[in-house]
């Protein structure tokens, strides 16, 4: 046995393992009360949607962009400044990333609603909304590897610049249908 | 003091699976018995496993020597009908998010694979105070277990949580009180594989039943009032709605 492994043993093992479970209890229970905290806005999604610039992202992973600063710059200042456009992607979709969860708990919160049709809409934004955290992160990693190691070439992300477009879209949906009911009411 | 640990011993045992009856009802009333069939056959199975292990605990029926074994077997049948349940809120998450479930599947796999191999290891690296006694040996194989469903309890929360996936109040609720379940597990075995003095024994008697205890109330509690997220409405005037509308259409030209 290693003896760092041995060390951790010799320790008394009840302990670590009530220390280990009295963690997972506060870690539950954490959850749990974040998953009863108050209203959410439909202000603050659409004010999160409007907080990114979209179109620099866009061109930051653009193919054609990149096959431009290829054929102008000498190889060493390609690759220099691939990687920081890397950088810069990668934060914008760390913040697309955000917003896809935030999408998603206003969608499942839409669920909730008496109105079938705003429901039927909030599940819709819910679904999106995870397929759109799903590439956010997967669109995350390849940005890592590009930046990490500028020389590899790897698809752009599309699909995702793509998902924000139709999440837009159906929370664009979602305002009008519910001001449309509020007035009739 | 005998008397008061006494007093605490039963209700911790009685009052738990009074309270598992209403959660029955309340899922037979809200027809969640069709959507959790394996949780519901769980609450339903605890509550004759305890009837059955209160009968023969009875000193006038003279089965105090039947107990060991009736209960070890029931725990088994319990241990694995957890393991259901987890599936069964795993199942009900995923059902909707068709992109996600695959993913989630093989996670799912892996994760199991890794908690059965760490469970393993636990049980291989800290075999030092072994006593050959049935109850020590189920101690061994049951803090093994808890180590698995704690982790996947844990699995399930991070998982939905990293795709921004709900779970749904009620699921939410079992899931919680599993966690809660499976965490007191896993101290209450990981103490009964040490040496015990009698009145820490005693003490440590408390802990699964009011573990449990803890557990049904949470699902009790997610039954009657369940958690939902409430949308704040917009005061907005409908010119900036339009407004939002021009944006997204220019965005898609």
């Amino acid at each position: 046995m290693e003896p760092g492994i041995e060390a951790i043993f010799a320790m008394n093992p009840a302990a670590i393992y009530i220390g280990l479970a009295v963690l997972v209890v506060i870690a539950l229970t954490s959850v749990a009360v974040r998953q009863r905290r108050g209203p959410l806005a439909l202000d603050h999604a659409r004010s999160l949607m409007g907080s990114l610039d979209i179109e620099a992202f866009r061109n930051l992973v653009d193919p054609e962009e990149e096959m431009f600063l290829r054929s102008c710059l000498p190889a060493d200042e390609f690759l220099k400044i691939k990687r920081e456009r890397a950088w810069a992607a990668l934060a914008y979709a760390r913040a697309l990333s955000h917003i896809a969860l935030q999408f998603s708990r206003f969608g499942n919160a839409a669920r909730g609603s008496d109105d079938p049709s705003l429901a039927e809409l909030g599940k819709q934004i819910a679904a999106d909304a995870v397929e759109m955290r799903m590439l956010a992160l997967a669109t995350m990693g390849r940005l890592f590897i590009i930046a990490t190691f500028p020389s590899l070439r790897l698809p752009s992300p599309q699909s995702l610049i793509e998902h924000h477009g139709r999440s837009i879209g159906l929370l664009a949906r979602y305002s009008m249908l519910q001001s449309a009911r509020r007035q009739t009411s | 003091m005998i008397h008061w640990y006494n007093l605490v011993l039963l209700y911790l045992w009685i009052a738990p699976h009074l309270l598992l009856t209403w959660v029955a009802f309340l899922l037979l009333k809200r027809r969640l018995h069709v959507k959790y069939p394996v949780f519901f056959g769980y609450v339903c199975y605890e509550i004759i496993e305890f009837v059955l292990l209160f009968l023969v605990s009875q000193r006038n029926l003279n089965l105090g020597a039947y107990y060991a074994h009736i209960y070890l077997g029931t725990l088994a049948i319990s241990t694995a009908l957890r393991f259901g349940v987890i599936q069964e809120i795993f199942d009900n998450i995923f059902r909707e998010q068709k992109q996600s479930e695959t993913v989630a599947r093989v996670s799912l796999r892996w994760t199991t694979l890794f908690l059965v191999t760490l469970a393993i290891l636990c049980s291989v690296f800290s075999s030092g105070h072994t006593s050959s006694t049935l109850i020590a040996g189920t101690a061994w194989v049951e803090r093994g277990v808890a180590i698995i469903q704690c982790g996947l309890v844990l699995f399930l929360f991070l998982f939905s949580g990293l795709l921004g996936l709900s779970l749904q109040s009620y699921a939410f609720g079992m899931a919680f009180g599993f966690g809660v379940l499976s965490s007191v597990e896993l101290a209450n075995w990981a103490m009964h594989t040490e040496d015990l003095s009698v009145s820490a024994a005693k003490v440590l008697n408390l802990l699964p039943t009011g573990g449990y205890h803890v557990a049904v109330v949470v699902w009790l509690g997610y039954l009657i009032i369940p958690a939902r997220i409430r949308i704040q409405h917009s005061e907005r005037p409908m010119a900036e709605v339009k407004e939002w509308n021009l944006a997204l259409k220019r965005f898609l030209l």
